[in-house]
């Protein structure tokens, strides 16, 4: 079946009622948890992914936790604009032109350009998904188990190289993670593998236990924390006003949103990078190759342009390596890559040619979730931002009752519960070693594909470990890894200071202005360590967590 | 109180304590097979993991102790207490799923932890208990997930 073919059958499954439906109500829950600082698009991710285990079609399923994504990185910048926090640290660089023009009492002009940003961003980054997605996967059709083993390693490497500052604890954390993957018994010999003689882990522990409790309980845990610590104490939000924004401000802001859709998209198809490194370099472009640079960090319109369609063009471009080579982008493309596995469809070259209409359909659900956040977002966004005012206790019990009940749905027995607990516990371990739970989680997702693939090769090739090595693509790949890694490591620190000296300089305009911006609550909250921070340090990072002053 | 912990070396001496660990009961714990199927052994990545976690380890050790290069978490008892507690009410929350059923660890779990949270308002009472049971029923009817639950509540 030729490409068009396939889109053509997928459009007709994109736009079934069930899937637009699934479009809307993900693009609402995504809107919701990023909006609320201190929970992510990740938890969204993960608590709507054991109810998706009743739908029938996969497509419907990822569509769905992809319109979660979209949302979310839109939701973020709510609060960024009306409280100065932002949502996801995705958002960061909204904070920094969102809130003063809020604090002007444009709060919807701010939100408008936001939403129009997001969704001009989505779009372009979904439609070079389209077009490079078939082309890529051409280009890698002739790989073999070999080769898959190798991408693997690619992958793992680079997250565990970017995942932190410190290169032994990311690879570490991903060994750790490829270690749990391979308790319980073996599928190709049937030995069973570090189960101390224990029922709860003769069956392996699986997926969505190990991320509900790495990612969405600790994230709860940690915001409930703050809450006990400040009392409950409630900051008070801009009120929404009534003025939008207008087609001759609109078209203004496009050169902005199109450069930095072009950087993001190139940086979000980079394993590693996720929205939070975008934002600040595309920041930080747009102010130069502005008409206005003294306008930026006091309310410009371009510069929150510049920052909300970067995040969202990420999400788009974090794509193309997860569906063309099963190499997730960044943490929320890894927890969707455990999506994919867990419903049966595996990303990478062969999905093209063998689940070839269900990838288009992701691809155009992608599509078609951007194009609904506008009006999604300009209908709903008022009700969504009333939802930061809500006590977190409203929430959080109720986000723990879905986590339990959720990680039982996985197999519906109660030995998930007692994995919940037990990572659970161990997820505080590592965040008190500062250990980023990141490589692990796709430690964890990679080590069944690495295993199948190594075993195959080596019973394929006669237990020869240098085959790896022997087939010149396999050996290109290992040894794009090494110089890949190196690079990233080196760019990442460069990102780093960069977006360093860029938050350093915000902080002092505002401090100059009279408007005192808040540190970044993320960086006292990413506790799972999911979405890499960008600027913080540990020193900071406990100072912070000392004035925070958690919303909810 | 507050405790300074060099995550670097303590890392390197919690990870590198549980490789060696993990190595020597490898054989034990992940036993060859009884014949040969011409797959590789099923000890082979979990003994690469092993060693790789052991190689960081001492890298970890080596940052810290050669280098001087450091990553410090302080640990305040007060601030961390609220999540070690509330972990271990999970914990508690775990098992009593596990034997009186969702309905009721949730009913009796989580009115504690609000009152621990210092939270007052009635409604938010009401609102989470009848969450716990609204949910143990969407799961039931719609997703036709049974919870675990006591025979006279539904399970």
């Amino acid at each position: 079946m030729g490409d068009m073919q396939m889109i053509i059958q997928a459009v007709g499954m994109v736009f079934s009622p069930i899937n637009l439906a699934m479009i809307f109500g993900g693009l609402i829950l995504g809107m919701i948890v990023g909006c609320i600082p201190g929970l992510s698009v990740t938890l969204g991710i993960i608590l709507l992914l054991p109810l998706t285990y009743s739908f029938k079609s996969p497509d419907t399923a990822i569509i769905a936790l992809l319109a979660v994504y979209v949302g979310g990185m839109y939701g973020g910048s709510i609060s960024a604009i009306t409280l100065n926090t932002p949502g996801t640290n995705s958002a960061i660089a909204t904070t920094f032109d969102g809130y003063p023009l809020a604090k002007q009492g444009k709060v919807k002009k701010a939100l408008d350009t936001s939403l129009f940003a997001s969704t001009f961003g989505g779009l372009f980054s979904a439609l070079l998904l389209l077009v490079c997605a078939s082309f890529i996967t051409k280009l890698v059709a002739n790989f073999a188990s070999v080769e898959y083993f190798s991408m693997a390693i690619l992958g793992i490497s680079l997250i565990a190289g970017v995942s932190g500052d410190s290169l032994p604890k990311g690879v570490l954390s991903g060994l750790l993670g490829i270690l749990m993957a391979s308790i319980g018994t073996d599928a190709i010999t049937g030995v069973t593998r570090f189960s101390f003689g224990l029922d709860t882990l003769k069956f392996g522990i699986d997926m969505l236990p190990a991320m509900i409790a790495l990612i969405a309980l600790t994230q709860v845990v940690q915001k409930l924390r703050d809450f006990v610590i400040s009392h409950g104490k409630l900051d008070d939000a801009n009120k929404i006003d009534n003025e939008g924004l207008t087609v001759k401000e609109m078209r203004s802001i496009i050169p902005a949103c199109t450069r930095s859709s072009a950087i993001a998209s190139i940086l979000g198809a980079m394993p590693g990078v996720g929205g939070g490194v975008a934002q600040f370099m595309c920041y930080n472009e747009c102010r130069r190759a502005s008409k206005h640079p003294e306008k930026f960090g006091k309310g410009s319109l371009e510069g929150i342009a510049a920052a909300e369609s970067s995040n969202n063009a990420v999400v788009g471009s974090a794509m193309i390596p997860l569906l063309t080579l099963g190499i997730p982008g960044d943490g929320v493309t890894a927890l969707l890559l455990g999506a994919f596995i867990l419903h049966g469809i595996q990303p990478g070259p062969t999905m093209f040619t063998k689940q070839g209409v269900i990838a288009y359909s992701i691809i155009l659900g992608c599509l078609v979730a951007n194009l609904f956040l506008y009006p999604i977002g300009l209908l709903l966004t008022r009700a969504v931002a009333k939802i930061i005012q809500v006590r977190y206790t409203y929430l959080a019990p109720v986000i723990i009752m879905f986590c339990f009940a959720g990680a039982f749905a996985a197999t519906g027995n109660t030995k998930e519960l007692i994995l919940v607990a037990a990572i659970l516990v161990f997820s505080y371990v590592l965040v008190v070693l500062d250990i980023s739970s990141t490589p692990l989680m796709l430690g964890m997702i990679l080590a069944d594909i690495m295993e199948m693939n190594f075993v195959t090769s080596m019973m394929s090739y006669d237990k020869d470990y240098l085959i790896f090595f022997k087939r010149p693509i396999s050996c290109v790949i290992l040894i794009l890894t090494v110089i890949l890694v190196i690079s990233m490591l080196r760019i990442n620190k460069k990102v780093e200071a960069l977006n360093k000296a860029q938050l350093e300089e915000m902080m002092k305009e505002h401090e100059e202005t009279g408007k005192p911006a808040e540190e970044p609550r993320e960086k006292a909250t990413d506790w799972a360590g999911l979405e890499k921070l960008d600027e913080a340090e540990s020193s900071e990072e406990n100072a912070a967590r000392k004035d925070a002053k958690p919303k909810s | 109180m507050k405790i300074k912990i060099k995550t670097n070396l303590w890392s390197g001496i919690v990870m590198g304590v549980f490789s060696i660990i993990m190595l020597l009961i490898l054989p034990s714990q992940v036993r060859v097979p009884a014949f040969d199927s011409g797959a590789p052994s099923p000890r082979i990545i979990p003994g690469i993991c092993l060693v790789g976690m052991l190689i960081c380890s001492a890298a970890l050790l080596i940052q810290s102790l050669v280098f001087k290069k450091e990553k410090e978490f302080e640990f305040d008892w007060a601030v961390e207490k609220p999540c070690i507690l509330m972990i271990l009410g999970l914990c508690v929350y775990t098992a009593m799923i596990i034997y009186l059923g969702f309905v009721i660890a949730s009913v009796v779990i989580f009115p504690l932890l609000l009152v621990y949270c210092g939270e007052r308002k009635p409604p938010i009472y009401i609102f989470t208990i009848a969450a716990g049971i609204g949910i143990f029923f969407l799961f039931k009817y719609v997703f036709h997930v049974s919870l675990p639950a006591l025979p006279f509540l539904g399970g």
